[in-house]
């Protein structure tokens, strides 16, 4: 019997083990912080949706960046 | 019906946008217009919220402006391309009170899983994650509904050899509906993993031409073409 474990990885299988309205409270708090941290609700553009023209100009945050960027970055 | 039900059922999506599965009809539609006023949402691209572009499969979609949901992406279809009747999916929807005490209707899984076969990369491991997650929650005690529906959906090669030789009668019988079972019940894993990969080609390719038709009327709405 194959365990989540040895297919998914360590994380997956918790998030798997958590019960549904569990998961939905996890998301709400990364959701709390994503916004916290100055997060945007402008969705990404999908380029394959069917919907996505890109011909169509999208919005920009009224401060003119992006919702969350990098201040430092750590070397590789 | 989005990201928000794939969080519920096991993936992890971190979608901006909701999208909501709607009943195409004038006292639904004047409903929803109310609700999306107490949002300030306003329509955004094309086509326009008219019923008629619903019932053809069209997604219409909003911007909220209220500053509690500010610049929130709204989503709203009826029709889906593989996906039931509005009145069929809303039978078998699951329905869950969140914290504060309110209710959200979702998709049941097996019709979120339908509503994801489309073009898009993003959507295949997607169904990947919400099967096994519903595998790996009712492993020790399935009823045959949810034998037949693992192998009606697994995308791993893993498992579905796993439950195709647990099953052998029901996987024998769903073969006709999907051919790659037989691999399954012969422990072919690598020709196994092909097989899905072509499956998911084809569902892809009949995403695309399904939406060629409904792209040509959202290029005309745009450029008066």
């Amino acid at each position: 019997m194959i365990q989540a474990e040895e297919l998914v990885g360590g994380e997956w299988a918790e998030w798997y083990r958590l019960t549904p309205v569990q998961r939905w409270l996890e998301s709400e708090k990364l959701w709390q912080t994503y916004l916290a941290l100055g997060g945007s609700l402008d969705p990404e553009p999908d380029t394959q949706s069917p919907f996505f023209d890109a011909r169509t100009p999208r919005p920009c945050p009224a401060h003119g960046w992006a919702g969350v960027r990098v201040l430092r970055r750590g070397r590789v | 019906m989005g990201g928000q039900a794939c969080v519920f059922y096991g993936a992890a999506e971190f979608s901006r946008d909701t999208d909501f599965a709607i009943l195409a009809e004038a006292s639904n539609l004047a409903r929803l217009r109310k609700a999306l006023a107490g949002l300030r949402a306003k329509p955004i691209a094309v086509p326009p919220f008219e019923i008629k572009y619903l019932r053809q499969g069209h997604a219409i979609h909003f911007r909220c402006q209220h500053p509690e949901a500010l610049r929130m992406r709204v989503d709203v279809m009826s029709k889906m391309r593989g996906v039931d009747s509005f009145a069929k999916l809303w039978e078998r929807r699951t329905t869950l009170q969140i914290p504060g005490g309110e209710k959200c209707d979702l998709l049941s899984l097996p019709d979120l899983i339908q509503a994801k076969k489309t073009q898009r990369d993003k959507d295949w491991p997607m169904i990947r994650r919400l099967v096994e997650a519903s595998f790996f929650e009712n492993r020790r005690k399935p009823s045959p509904a949810q034998i037949r529906f693992w192998l009606a959906e697994f995308r791993t090669p893993q498992l579905l050899i796993e439950i195709a030789r647990k099953n052998p009668v029901v996987a024998k019988k769903l073969v006709a509906k999907r051919p790659l079972l037989r691999l399954a019940s012969a422990g072919e894993a690598g020709k196994l993993e092909k097989e899905l990969a072509a499956e998911e080609l084809t569902e892809r390719e009949n995403d695309r031409r399904y939406w060629l038709p409904l792209k040509k009327t959202l290029d005309k709405l745009r450029h008066g073409g």
